[in-house]
């Protein structure tokens, strides 16, 4: 009776090729990620722009007025709210993903 | 966003309303003024107003600018004031034409006009909000 030598424990390969590619887009819209990639985009301008505004009123910049400052404020407030909005579908449209029973 | 566009014009009519005021409050300041830069009593100015057309905005619609400031060339009110250094061979002092009741209605107006766009950008506001909550 004998027994064969147990080999060394080989290394965990990590899987090549097109087994792990990313998400694959379909059909001709535009990408989720996109989306919330430009709204993000989008906000973080108009925050840029708020801040820069507020930052010169204060500063006594006779150029920038109060309305200007106050709605470049709102601007981003929408815009960031908008992609809260969006990343919020996202995440439930995932929750409802994995909610699938199999 | 279109809701941006509403918010630019109203922005644009905000700025060209806040010009107007300050136009009418220089006027009132500058109403018994006798002596310029340029010689001669203070000229009464006005505000032009130029539609223009508005970056990113839906096509069509337009903003509005302060095109120029302009001197309004009516004549100086004449009063009679011997003693004035400014009075001319005659004794008459050549104050500006610059009507206060004008002004004050011009203020007003420029103020409600103000208001209004106030008015029109929180609708817009509120409406982009609304749309928002679509499904919340």
């Amino acid at each position: 009776m004998s027994a064969a030598a147990i080999g060394p424990i080989a290394p965990i390969a990590l899987p090549t090729g097109s087994e792990v590619a990313g998400p694959r887009r379909v059909g001709d819209g535009a990408a989720f990620g996109d989306v919330l990639g430009d709204a993000i985009a989008s906000a973080r301008a108009n925050e840029a722009t708020a801040t820069d505004l507020a930052a010169r009123f204060a500063e006594g910049d006779t150029s920038v007025g109060i309305h200007e400052t106050v709605i470049a404020a709102e601007k981003a407030n929408v815009s960031l709210r908008y992609a809260t909005t969006l990343k919020n579908k996202l995440v439930e449209a995932y929750r409802e993903l994995m909610a699938t029973q199999v | 966003m279109d809701f941006f566009s509403a918010m630019e014009v109203s922005a644009s009519g905000l700025s060209a309303q806040r010009t107007r005021m300050t136009v009418a409050s220089s006027n009132l300041a500058n109403a018994s003024t006798t002596r310029t830069a340029a010689g001669g009593p203070y000229q009464r100015r006005d505000v032009v107003l130029a539609s223009v057309p508005m970056n990113n905005a839906t096509a069509g619609v337009s903003g509005v600018a302060v095109q120029q400031i302009v001197a309004d060339p009516t004549p100086p009110r004449l009063e009679y004031d011997p003693g004035h250094p400014d009075a001319d061979v005659d004794g008459y002092v050549a104050y500006p034409n610059v009507n206060p009741v004008e002004e004050m209605v011009d203020m007003i107006t420029a103020s409600r006009a103000y208001e209004a766009g106030v008015t029109t950008l929180s609708t817009a506001v509120s409406m982009a909000e609304r749309a928002l909550g679509i499904g919340r």
